[in-house]
């Protein structure tokens, strides 16, 4: 039921977000600071949470060798392709072949 | 009648090479709903309730994770945050709608729908209309059906493939796919190391404290690149 209810805030919030100026600020701008920092969320919200998903709560790093050659590949290709395709298949398969090896 | 059917097939047509990359996306996220552990039916409707890729994997990976139910809502939500450009930048197109479509359109307001759209202001309000709405609901239709099948490939693929590593690369895709600037690298470098630094935090907020520091850091950076 949390998870729902967790779920159905997001949605509601990402509708609200995706309707604001449509429906109720149509004449409005948004300020230019707020521009600027939007341009921002991705980047740092994205760095954030891959470090949250790979450290525990006493900020204990919890990955090996082939995590890290995954990460580095994968990145690599995302530069190179801006492609989550490639990037997927990339990261995956360095991380198989790296495990199998060490 | 016909210009309407050719004009509503175009919308189709141009959605679907956009559709490719979002499959492996959304098979991770249905990949993702099984290993969180959650009920797969709710995992699932993130897809019709929010329809948004990094949002949802935002939210059901750290509801999985043990993260304190506030710090997944709102860390999703600055996820998607984004979009409020996207609305400000449609909102005169819109202008010419109809009521309902004005309510509904934005539903469908996701990255590629956006991308599709925005590029033709000009269109007659029922071209535009039309086309909009054969690619919102092409985008729509795939994504529930990818989801789905993620869900039920998750429990058949052998556990020591690791699948569920998939999900971070993802998100190293999403980091790097969405720097085009050094003030973005900025954000993303004070944004993991606040983070990290903020492990310890209860309920694992750090997190949060990680992007807003980062976002800050970016913004600051970008007004030195136009010292």
């Amino acid at each position: 039921m949390v998870d729902l209810a967790a779920i159905a805030v997001v949605g509601l919030g990402t509708y609200i977000f995706r309707a604001l100026f449509i429906i109720a600020l149509a004449r409005k701008r948004i300020p230019e600071p707020v521009l600027v920092a939007l341009q921002f969320v991705a980047p740092a919200v994205m760095a954030a949470l891959i470090v949250a998903l790979l450290t525990d709560s006493e900020g204990n790093v919890a990955i090996g060798v082939p995590e890290v050659a995954a990460f580095l590949v994968g990145g690599a290709v995302a530069y190179r392709t801006k492609n989550h395709v490639w990037t997927l298949f990339a990261g995956m398969a360095v991380y198989w072949l790296v495990r199998a090896l060490v | 009648m016909s210009v309407d059917r050719s004009v509503a097939r175009q919308g189709v047509i141009d959605a679907l090479p956009l559709v490719v990359p979002a499959i492996p996306f959304g098979l991770v996220i249905g990949l993702a709903i099984t290993t969180s552990g959650m009920n797969q039916l709710v995992g699932w409707s993130s897809s019709w309730l929010i329809f948004g890729g990094a949002a949802q994997l935002t939210v059901i990976t750290l509801l999985g994770s043990g993260v304190a139910v506030a710090a997944a809502v709102s860390t999703a939500l600055v996820v998607n945050a984004r979009h409020l450009m996207y609305s400000a930048a449609l909102a005169p197109t819109f202008q010419s709608q109809p009521r309902w479509f004005r309510w509904l359109g934005p539903y469908v307001l996701i990255d590629q729908v956006f991308a599709l759209t925005s590029v033709r202001p000009e269109e007659e309000p029922v071209r535009f209309r039309t086309y909009y709405l054969a690619a919102g609901a092409t985008f729509w239709t795939i994504w529930q059906a990818v989801v789905a099948l993620g869900l039920l490939i998750g429990p058949v693929v052998p556990e020591e493939w690791n699948l569920e590593f998939a999900i971070p690369i993802l998100f190293i895709g999403l980091l790097v796919i969405g720097i085009d600037q050094w003030p973005k690298v900025v954000a993303a470098a004070v944004g993991a190391g606040i983070t990290y630094l903020a492990a310890d935090l209860p309920s694992r907020t750090g997190l949060l404290v990680g992007a807003a520091v980062g976002i800050l850091a970016g913004t600051i950076a970008e007004r030195f690149r136009h010292g």
